[in-house]
């Protein structure tokens, strides 16, 4: 009869810092979680009452072991991420997790290339903080609206990143989207040995395409509204062909990640 | 207090509390293990399952609604066969009574379902779900209608030997009259609600925000109309009534219990907090001990005049 504490957690916040227009980074005191690996998700409370009635899922953006901490990356869109970010440090927030699969974490020779759009950058961080420790070669690149929807320098020199930046307004590094980005990257003869993408899905769908002409296998982080988290409500479901066959599958159990050659874009 | 205060016997089925995990919200039963214990239900009901295997609906399958949930999920499950061979056997892991929630599109496929599961020792009961708002065919196209729920309460029945609970839906409108008919057939127990069928829309879209427009609506927004269900049935029948809608805490199923609910299921409140039936129990025992009751049985229909 008791909860197991493995899974359901009371943390501390221990830092909240605004990080770009309309995004925050939590850091979370939560020794139990730091086993957690990129991709994985926790799945939290933004307050008590019934309004909003459901938890939020929010990817592990780091993992600061010896703090014992670990980081979201939040972006203000709606209720939930609203009330989180006006928390104050010493808050306790209620989070179940870690949940969902990893990045596939292969030894490669070749460059994998991390690609992000806006705040699909949060697990693709960690996962490249993690390849930089692992002294894996990889290139981030990153694409938002505008400059200041992004991060600033200083975000990514202190973890020692150095990503490529594509903005639509063209007020930070290359004019036009992250996807015009990446191609004009494979255009140009460079040959990753996979591509790990998460972003928005029409985004996606657009790397994957990129990725199946210029033949490099695809993972993406998918989003979705979710119930439980955990895989019981069926509630979380993207399309996916798998021989030739529709199937649902659960973005929170089977995923987040898949293999973005599976999915079914032009379903949704 | 005692364990054995809130031990409940409903429909022939013996369960440590009176607490049901909810069809739909709890799949097979073993998805919140890392949480919880599911030992700790009075018992599991399983997801809806069908003859032949559900695709379901397309996403997106929920929407969040003030105080409430909107799913469409069109009964996603892997059929009954496949139930049988596979899923079946691991049910005794659980270590409490687990129900089989059918739905059907025809009168054939529900009397079909039940006679599969009839004998089936790991199944402790059927409940037959006549009340889904999420499918074209069946479901609560069935619900509505007493004669037809007469009927096909009586083929399940014959083809089925144990425990029978039937889930109705507040949709009907008539919902007492259903009730009766399903009791007249040979239904053991009743479930209420099932959701209710609403709408979001998308207004930048300008479309419904569910793949399949609408959806049923779960969660505390819900409670009042079901609250209000379980009292006007549990008056009307002499089988027990299981109430569920919104409950999220002790107070609320007490809430139910006090209307007429002799056992009260839990859905949507297992998304927001997995510990939700532990906490309920021990939020019961507590209420019995302040209040000077000895068992929770005491507290069924209370709230009803003169008792
Ligand atoms: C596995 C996973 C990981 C995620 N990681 C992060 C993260 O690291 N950082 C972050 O800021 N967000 C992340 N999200 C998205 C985050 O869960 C939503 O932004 C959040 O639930 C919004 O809650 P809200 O109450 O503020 O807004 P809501 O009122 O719930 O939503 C506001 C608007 O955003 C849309 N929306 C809500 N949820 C999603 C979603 N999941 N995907 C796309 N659109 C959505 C709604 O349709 C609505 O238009 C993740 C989602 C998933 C499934
Ligand atoms: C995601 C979801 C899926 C559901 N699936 C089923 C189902 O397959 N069969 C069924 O009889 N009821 C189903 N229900 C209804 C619940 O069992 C319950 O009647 C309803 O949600 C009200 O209770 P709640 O407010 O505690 O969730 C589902 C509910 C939800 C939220
Ligand atoms: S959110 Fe419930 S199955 Fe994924």
């Amino acid at each position: 009869m008791h909860p197991n504490s493995d899974f359901m957690h009371r943390c501390e916040l221990v830092d909240l810092t605004r990080v770009a227009q309309g995004c925050f980074r939590l850091k979370l005191y939560a020794p139990a979680l730091t086993g957690a690996e990129p991709g994985q998700f926790v799945h939290l409370r933004a307050g008590s009452s019934t309004d909003p009635l459901l938890r939020r899922p929010f990817s592990i953006h780091y993992v600061d072991q010896k703090a014992g901490e670990i980081w979201l990356l939040i972006r203000v869109v709606g209720p939930a991420t609203s009330a989180l970010s006006r928390l104050r440090p010493g808050a306790e927030l209620d989070l179940l997790g870690p949940l969902g699969n990893t990045f596939p974490a292969r030894e490669e020779a070749a460059a994998a290339m991390l690609v992000a759009g806006g705040i699909g950058l949060a697990p693709l961080y960690f996962l490249a903080r993690r390849r930089l420790e692992a002294g894996l070669a990889f290139d981030l690149l990153l694409g938002g609206a505008e400059g200041s929807s992004l991060p600033g320098d200083a975000f990514f020199d202190c973890a020692g990143l150095k990503p490529m930046l594509a903005t639509e307004d063209g007020s930070r590094g290359f004019k036009g989207t992250v996807v015009d980005l990446l191609k004009q990257r494979l255009e140009s003869g460079e040959k990753p040995s996979r591509i790990h993408a998460c972003g928005p899905v029409p985004m996606l769908a657009r790397v994957v395409d990129l990725g199946k002409i210029y033949a490099v296998p695809v993972h993406i982080s998918l989003e979705s509204l979710m119930a439980c988290a955990v895989g019981a409500c069926l509630g979380c479901v993207f399309p996916f062909k798998i021989n030739g066959m529709l199937e649902y599958r659960r973005v929170c159990r089977d995923g987040p990640v898949f293999n973005g050659e599976e999915a079914h874009f032009n379903f949704v | 207090m005692s364990d054995s205060c809130l031990s409940a016997t409903i429909a022939g089925i013996t369960m440590a509390n009176p607490l049901v995990a909810a069809s739909g919200c709890y799949g097979y039963g073993f998805d919140y293990r890392h949480c919880i214990d599911p030992a700790c239900w009075g018992a599991i009901v399983v997801k809806g399952t069908t003859l032949h295997p559900r695709l379901g609906n397309p996403p997106p399958r929920l929407v969040e609604t003030p105080s409430g949930l909107l799913n469409a999920i069109g009964l996603q499950n892997p059929g009954i066969a496949y139930f049988l061979k596979y899923i079946r056997v691991r049910l005794p892991e659980l270590g409490c009574p687990v129900l089989v929630n059918i739905a059907g599109e025809t009168l054939d496929e529900y009397r079909r379902l039940a006679a599969l599961l009839n004998g089936v020792d790991e199944v402790a009961g059927l409940e037959v779900n006549i009340s889904c708002p999420n499918v074209k065919k069946g479901g609560i196209s069935f619900g509505c209608d007493p004669a037809l729920v007469y009927e096909l309460v009586c083929r399940v029945r014959e083809a089925y030997r144990g425990p029978l609970i039937v889930k109705l839906s507040l949709e009907a409108g008539n919902i007492v009259s259903v009730a009766e008919a399903a009791t007249r057939a040979g239904a053991d127990a009743l479930s209420l609600i099932n959701t209710i069928k609403g709408m979001v829309i998308d207004v930048q879209k300008r479309r419904p925000v569910l793949g399949n427009s609408t959806g049923g609506l779960s969660g505390p927004a819900l409670r009042p109309l079901a609250v209000r269900a379980v009292w006007e049935v549990s008056q009307a029948v002499s089988v027990p009534v299981i109430g569920m809608g919104g409950i999220m805490q002790a107070e609320d199923a007490l809430q139910f219990i006090l209307a007429g609910s002799a056992a009260v299921a839990i859905g949507t409140a297992n998304f927001v907090n997995p510990a939700v039936p532990k906490e309920i129990c021990d939020g019961l025992k507590r209420y019995l001990a302040d209040n000077g009751f000895t068992h929770y049985r005491e507290l069924i229909g209370l709230a009803r005049p003169g008792s």
